[in-house]
């Protein structure tokens, strides 16, 4: 028949019951609202999070050993990496600088008249302190008794402020160190991009002489300095050469190897790995979040089906007439299929700019930029107008197989 | 036989219709009967005899258990849920007692309904239903709904749709069972007027004076044709 006058007859039955079919598409909008919703804001923050991975240091090649059994990215802090497996990766090509990294115990921190107890400190070579990250002065020099602090650590941690210059007192169980503030940083270079979204008060020390963690090198057979983590910077563009050098000496002549405890890989990642790493978390989380808001959805394709299946009812009669006067039941069926599609399309259409919207105050909400979920989002639609047809299905096909005579009898 | 069924529209050959309802229900045990192009047929018995279902088999709402049903040359026995909806679309037009109009269509929607089915476009169908309701005198009801019309305007609308197919025959079941006696009597002027015109008319009722418009009356009882009648003019 006339796809315009079906579509008229549809709309009109759907008109004839305003609340009804108001409060039918509210549930459907509520089902795809909800899943455009929670799509997208998974979207968005999976960008800002995978963005700011991106931003610090796409050069940056972090080799460190992770428990075999983890698929995660958690990472075993024994320090494997001694000064040999250092200077040999920092010979290999496209290698720009080895920046390792360990830490030192220490009680606490003192500046002026107070005392905080920061026990970690960060021990780490000069040029982790570059130009980019600098905030104020100077990197530290090896072999002086300097640090650099993070803008935490100088700005919010101790009663007053740090500026450069200043002295702090490292206390430890065997020393105190008085040590001179060269440097403030906003981070440090080749630091894992997965340390931490708050900004915790670091302080950096010069690996020489202030990180004591020696073993002794399988290789060069004398103790020395050995860290749990390296990272490598390499020439622009060089990024995926270096990483397959790093893993090649890694598996093949480093001290690592021999140090590493069994279970534990050594592996070479770039912060492209870790961005891939997180976004899959958070495409899981998101998908799992998703998934209950499909349950809304399917609470309104039920609510169509319900809602068509009393208007099949109530129009028993009309059936019986379209039939008497040459409805075949493929025009009946289809009538009926329109009717519970165009609500179906109906939520979709109110659902998606709503998702939209209520994504984006969320996006506005926890500071993260917005990023949209396009195939989500023309997921929902298409799912919208498909639960529609779903829901139809039954009732039209009841609709269709109505005997006229019986029908027409109906009161 | 060949040259009855070359005049006649409507052929019935020893027509059974079984129902089952807690046990069998012979509603027709063997009924034949011939309508011929252009006649005017009244169908009387009383209630249960089976002349509902006599009409329900002629205009393809429903298919008989036994024998043959002939309209328009085409064999509604052995007919698909889709031939028989097209028969009923313009084969036949329905004039019911409860006049069966869409309740929430205009006058002329409901008029022009049947043509949706028939694949007529729009403006066709909307020129044809108005056309048809000025011939049976409504012209100035074309945008009233069922609800905003009495009950003869109402039966006057339902016999609009019926002829707006063009169809072979027009089967009236009780048309005037709903509506008062004057109004009863407009109706049938009507229907007199189509037969003038040349419809095949087949009515069914219950009422002596009514069937007495017709031509001829078809005598049912128990589900089967015990005689049929001349009318004396």
């Amino acid at each position: 028949m006339d796809p315009r006058e079906s579509v008229t007859i549809a709309a009109r039955s759907i008109r004839s019951h305003k609340l009804r079919s108001t409060l039918t598409v509210i549930g459907v909008v509520i089902g795809i609202a909800s899943v455009v919703t929670f799509a997208t804001f998974g979207a968005s923050v999976e960008a800002e999070v995978v963005g700011s991975i991106g931003e610090s240091g796409a050069n940056n090649v972090y080799v460190l050993g992770q428990p075999s059994d983890e698929g995660g990215f958690g990472q075993a802090a024994q320090p494997i990496f001694t000064e040999s497996d250092v200077s040999n990766i920092g010979e290999l090509d496209g290698v720009e600088a080895v920046i390792p990294r360990g830490t030192v115990q220490a009680n606490s921190v003192t500046y002026g008249n107070d005392t905080v107890a920061i026990q970690q400190l960060t021990a780490t070579v000069p040029a982790a302190v570059t130009s980019d990250v600098l905030v104020e002065g100077r990197s530290f020099r090896p072999g002086a008794n300097e640090t650099v602090l993070n803008r935490a650590a100088a700005r919010s941690t101790f009663a007053e402020n740090v500026t450069v210059g200043d002295q702090i007192t490292v206390d430890r169980n065997d020393a105190s160190w008085n040590l001179t503030v060269v440097g403030i940083v906003n981070g440090t270079a080749g630091e894992l991009p997965v340390g931490g979204f708050g900004p915790q008060p670091s302080v950096y020390v010069p690996a020489d002489p202030f990180y004591n963690t020696v073993v002794e090198s399988p290789s060069a057979n004398v103790p020395q300095r050995a860290y749990p983590q390296l990272t490598v910077v390499a020439e622009p563009a060089e990024t995926l050469a270096v990483t397959d050098a790093v893993e090649s000496y890694l598996q093949t002549e480093s001290d690592a190897r021999q140090l590493a405890p069994a279970g534990v890989d050594l592996v070479a990642r770039t912060s492209g790995d870790f961005a891939e790493q997180i976004s899959d978390v958070i495409s899981q989380i998101t998908r799992f979040v998703t998934g209950i808001a499909v349950i809304a959805l399917v609470v309104g394709a039920i609510g169509i089906a319900n809602i068509m299946l009393v208007s099949v009812t109530e129009r028993t009669r009309e059936i019986g007439i379209m039939k008497a006067v040459g409805a075949r039941n493929r025009d009946v069926m289809e009538l009926f299929l329109l009717e519970a599609t165009l609500l179906g399309a109906g939520g979709a259409l109110i659902g998606l700019p709503l998702g939209l919207a209520v994504s984006w105050g969320a996006a506005q909400y926890a500071d993260v930029g917005f990023a949209l979920a396009p195939f989500w989002s023309a997921l929902a639609v298409l799912v919208g107008v498909l639960v529609g047809v779903v829901a139809g299905l039954y009732p039209a096909w009841r609709a269709a197989r109505i005997d006229p005579i019986e029908a027409l009898r109906y009161e | 036989m060949a040259q009855t069924q070359s005049e006649s529209v409507v052929d019935l050959v020893d027509v059974r219709k079984t129902y089952e309802m807690g046990g069998i229900v012979e509603a027709l045990a063997g009924v034949s009967l011939s309508l011929s192009d252009g006649s005017y047929t009244a169908v009387m018995g009383p209630s249960g005899s089976g002349k509902s279902t006599l009409l329900n088999l002629i205009g393809g709402l429903d298919t008989p258990t036994e024998g043959t049903v002939t309209v328009g040359g085409r064999d509604l026995s052995t007919a698909t849920e889709t031939e028989l909806a097209a028969v009923r679309g313009s084969e036949v037009g329905f004039v019911f007692q409860t006049f069966n109009l869409m309740p929430r269509l205009t006058a002329v929607e409901n008029v022009a309904m049947p043509l949706v089915f028939d694949g007529w476009d729009r403006a066709e169908r909307r020129e044809r239903a108005r056309d048809l309701l000025g011939d049976v005198g409504l012209g100035d009801r074309l945008d009233h709904r069922p609800t905003e019309l009495s009950g003869g305007q109402r039966q006057r609308v339902a016999i609009a749709r019926a002829l707006a197919p063009s169809p072979q025959i027009i089967l009236a079941d009780e048309p005037t069972g709903n509506v008062d006696t004057e109004t009863g009597e407009r109706i049938m002027g009507l229907l007199e007027d189509l037969h003038a015109a040349g419809n095949t008319i087949m009515l069914v009722t219950h009422e002596r004076r009514i069937a007495e418009h017709a031509e001829r009356i078809a005598h049912v009882r128990d589900g089967v044709l015990e005689r049929v009648e001349e009318v004396e003019r």
